[in-house]
């Protein structure tokens, strides 16, 4: 035990004073909320303007075109509910002509040197015959094909005002339109076995990935650290020392309970963090009619605490079986980059885990080793998984880190000590039945 | 004297290589053994055995008359041929570590840290990190990390490798002084000269099995061959071709002949009377170098050339 407890206060101590703890702790919630204010910071600082010329054949729409058209700020709750979702804002600057003849002028200012005043990023050519013809077609010409957000808001503006055009040729007064075609926006209210209702579950996806996120990154570094670092024993042929003076259970202990206390310490204080910006938020939530507080509840986080352990020491035992039959760091990650892959399945398939969280598949998943406590803090966070499935789906990860440990043990008495080749399948096969 | 280790029967095979053999042999308490053998010999797979890094495929290691009780491996101390520390650690913290793992904590061992940094002239560096070390330091702190839970019996693989000639002698002498002050010693090493000088018991192992074990006096004399040392001027050659003359190494007017059983070297100086004119003429026990060879057969030691 004390042998144990030596190891792991070395690898925590060596893990903790590295640059590399300091720089994540505190670089990664703020590359985090970055990725979340920094498009709202780009619209601020009049990044992402475009400047089109609309060149208008009806010769009607000019009052839908004649502002700039302001960006659409993020709107976290829009964008959700499967709105324009990724859509940087940008303000889009037009240049009305109506009536115009000849685009080529235009279009060749498209292409005009990239200093040039009057350059354009793209060019709408509405037709004349948009507003009765049968087959009219707007054109978006730009220099990259690609630029589908800003064709897709000039052809809504188009369609709109054509739209009102039609009516009012009707007869229909243009403000009556827009009565009429009012949209009615939905609301989600998660209802609970208890019978409570909570609005607003939107927020749940996002706490939900913010957490995977949590909890997946520093299994991923620190698991990788952990191989690294028997990689490097290895050939700094440290590890014959520390094996000849305990039991490989004992040095594999402490290896990965040092680790996992790494990723805790991480972890936690990246809550503290997220708990103060949490106070703020709450405020901005509160004003907004949603409480925050139902779903931040205690037992997400004893939930996020407990998976977090679970995933944590699944993939680092699996990243130190890796560091153990390999020779070198590159070796070993050629190794462990397609077994990655698959550990994270349930991150490819998040979005289904969220919104079927009872489904077969998702239960399956949920109990399943190495998958199972991503998947089930998921589900955990977005619906109420009956308790015994929770408790299966511990009890499979535990029985699973016991097994990986187990096979760990067996690899290390021989593999850390093997230099040179990396050892086949069959090879292995044999150390885990001699040692 | 009593016996600290026996090995008995030992075998150790991977996969269709066994590496030991059915190897036995014991060591007595307060004695230096020296394990003997080519690379390869299976010196290394046996003292991983001992330090239980491997466990055997068959045969028993058994501490014998032991003092204390606790886990076995903390009464040794070992020395791997191949070595190596935590690069970025700090001197002391490290061996703080290493007397951790073999379970000793406490004041008594940042006492007894200074105390061997002091002796091995590295106070200066207790608290620089082990990267900023010339070679010879890190051993020199790899073997204080050795030695530092007073093991009842420290094994050395190939202590001297690596070193350079001041650094082997502080070896040596260490190595003596480890013995006066009753200590047991395991010394494995390929360097037949070295045993010579400090090993009062000898093990010669080839190809996982044992050739020939006992004291190094035992062993000379279970040969029981004379050896003639001699040193002349003149040109020697003629004297590989004088009968009883089974062996003969010739090098810059130095000679040194092995005899045939029952030869009176007398007949051989009178062979060289008057042919060469001769400096020094010794009739020595052979050396252990002469001894492996003859054990072991000179075609596989040129083959391994």
């Amino acid at each position: 035990m004390n042998k144990m407890l030596a190891v792991l206060k070395r690898e925590y101590l060596a893990a903790v004073r590295k640059k590399m703890f300091i720089v994540m702790t505190i670089l990664f919630p703020v590359l985090m909320s970055a990725a979340m204010l920094l498009p709202g910071l780009m619209v601020a600082r009049g990044l992402g303007e475009k400047q089109v010329a609309v060149l208008d054949g009806t010769g009607q729409l000019q009052s839908a075109f004649t502002r700039t058209i302001a960006p659409e700020l993020p709107d976290v709750k829009k964008s959700l509910r499967g709105g324009r979702r990724g859509e940087l804002p940008q303000s889009i600057k037009v240049e009305y002509t109506a009536e115009a003849a000849d685009s080529k002028p235009y279009l060749d200012r498209l292409n005009a040197n990239r200093k040039a005043s009057n350059r354009l990023d793209a060019v709408f050519v509405i037709p004349k015959d948009a507003i009765d013809g049968e087959n009219a077609k707007m054109s978006f010409y730009s220099r990259s094909s690609t630029d589908v957000i800003t064709q897709e808001r000039l052809s809504s503006i188009a369609n709109r005002a054509i739209q009102r055009l039609r009516l009012s040729a009707r007869g229909i007064d243009p403000n009556t339109v827009d009565a009429l075609t009012r949209s009615v926006p939905s609301e989600g209210i998660q209802l609970s076995r208890s019978g409570e209702q909570k609005r607003g579950g939107e927020f749940n996806l996002i706490f939900s990935i913010l957490f995977a996120v949590l909890l997946l990154i520093p299994s991923f570094i620190y698991g990788l650290e952990i191989m690294r670092g028997i990689v490097q024993e290895k050939n700094d042929r440290v590890v014959e020392v520390l094996v000849s003076s305990m039991t490989p259970r004992q040095l594999l202990s402490g290896k990965i309970l040092g680790v996992a206390l790494v990723g805790l310490t991480q972890v936690t204080a990246w809550m503290l963090m997220l708990g103060l910006v949490g106070v703020f938020g709450g405020a901005v939530a509160a004003s907004a009619g949603i409480n925050l507080a139902q779903f931040l509840r205690a037992e997400v986080f004893v939930y996020f605490y407990l998976f977090f352990i679970l995933a944590y020491l699944t993939y680092v035992s699996i990243y130190a079986i890796a560091g153990a039959v390999c020779n070198s760091e590159k070796e070993a990650q050629q190794l462990i980059a397609p077994v990655s892959m698959l550990m994270m399945l349930p991150w490819f398939v998040m979005v289904l885990i969220v919104t079927n969280p009872d489904s077969g598949l998702v239960i399956a998943l949920s109990v399943a080793p190495v998958w199972g406590p991503l998947t089930m803090f998921v589900r955990t966070s977005v619906s109420e998984p009956p308790f015994l499935q929770i408790l299966i789906s511990i009890a499979v990860s535990i029985a699973t880190i016991l097994a990986f440990f187990w096979i760990t043990a067996k690899i290390f008495r021989i593999g850390i000590l093997s230099y040179g080749k990396r050892p086949t399948m069959s090879e292995l096969w044999q150390w885990l039945k001699v040692a | 004297m009593s016996v600290v280790l026996a090995v008995r029967d030992v075998v150790k095979a991977f996969g269709a290589v066994r590496a030991v053999d059915g190897v036995s042999f014991s060591v007595r308490r307060g004695t230096i053994t020296g394990l003997l053998g080519r690379n390869g010999a299976g010196k290394t797979t046996t003292i991983r055995m001992i330090t239980g890094i491997f466990l055997p495929d068959s045969g028993v290691i058994e501490w014998v008359g032991g003092e204390g009780g606790g886990d076995a491996r903390d009464r040794i101390g070992y020395l791997p041929e191949e070595r190596g520390l935590y690069k970025q650690m700090k001197v002391v913290e490290h061996l703080q570590f290493l007397a951790e793992i073999k379970g000793r904590r406490g004041a008594g061992v940042v006492k007894s840290i200074d105390g061997w940094l002091d002796r091995f002239e590295l106070a200066e560096k207790k608290n620089a990190k082990v990267e900023e070390l010339s070679k010879g330091n890190q051993q020199k702190v790899q073997l204080i990390g050795t030695l530092l839970h007073d093991p009842e019996l420290i094994i050395l693989d190939e202590p001297q490798s690596g070193l350079d000639p001041v650094n082997m002698v502080l070896v040596r002498n260490l190595l003596r002084e480890l013995k006066e002050e009753g200590r047991t010693i395991l010394l494995s090493t390929h360097m037949m000269g070295e045993a010579e000088r400090m090993a009062d018991d000898i093990v010669l192992v080839h190809e996982g099995k044992v050739v020939l074990d006992g004291s190094l006096e035992q062993v000379r004399q279970s040969v029981g061959k004379n050896t003639l040392h001699i040193e002349y001027e003149g040109s020697g050659d003629f004297l590989r071709d004088l009968p009883d003359v089974t062996r003969a190494s010739i090098v810059n007017n130095a000679a040194e002949l092995s005899l045939s059983d029952g030869a009176d070297p007398q007949k051989i100086l009178q062979a060289s009377i008057g042919r060469l004119r001769i400096r020094k003429f010794e009739v020595a026990a052979p050396s252990l170098e002469e001894i492996f060879i003859e054990k072991v057969g000179q075609e596989t030691l040129e083959a391994a050339r």
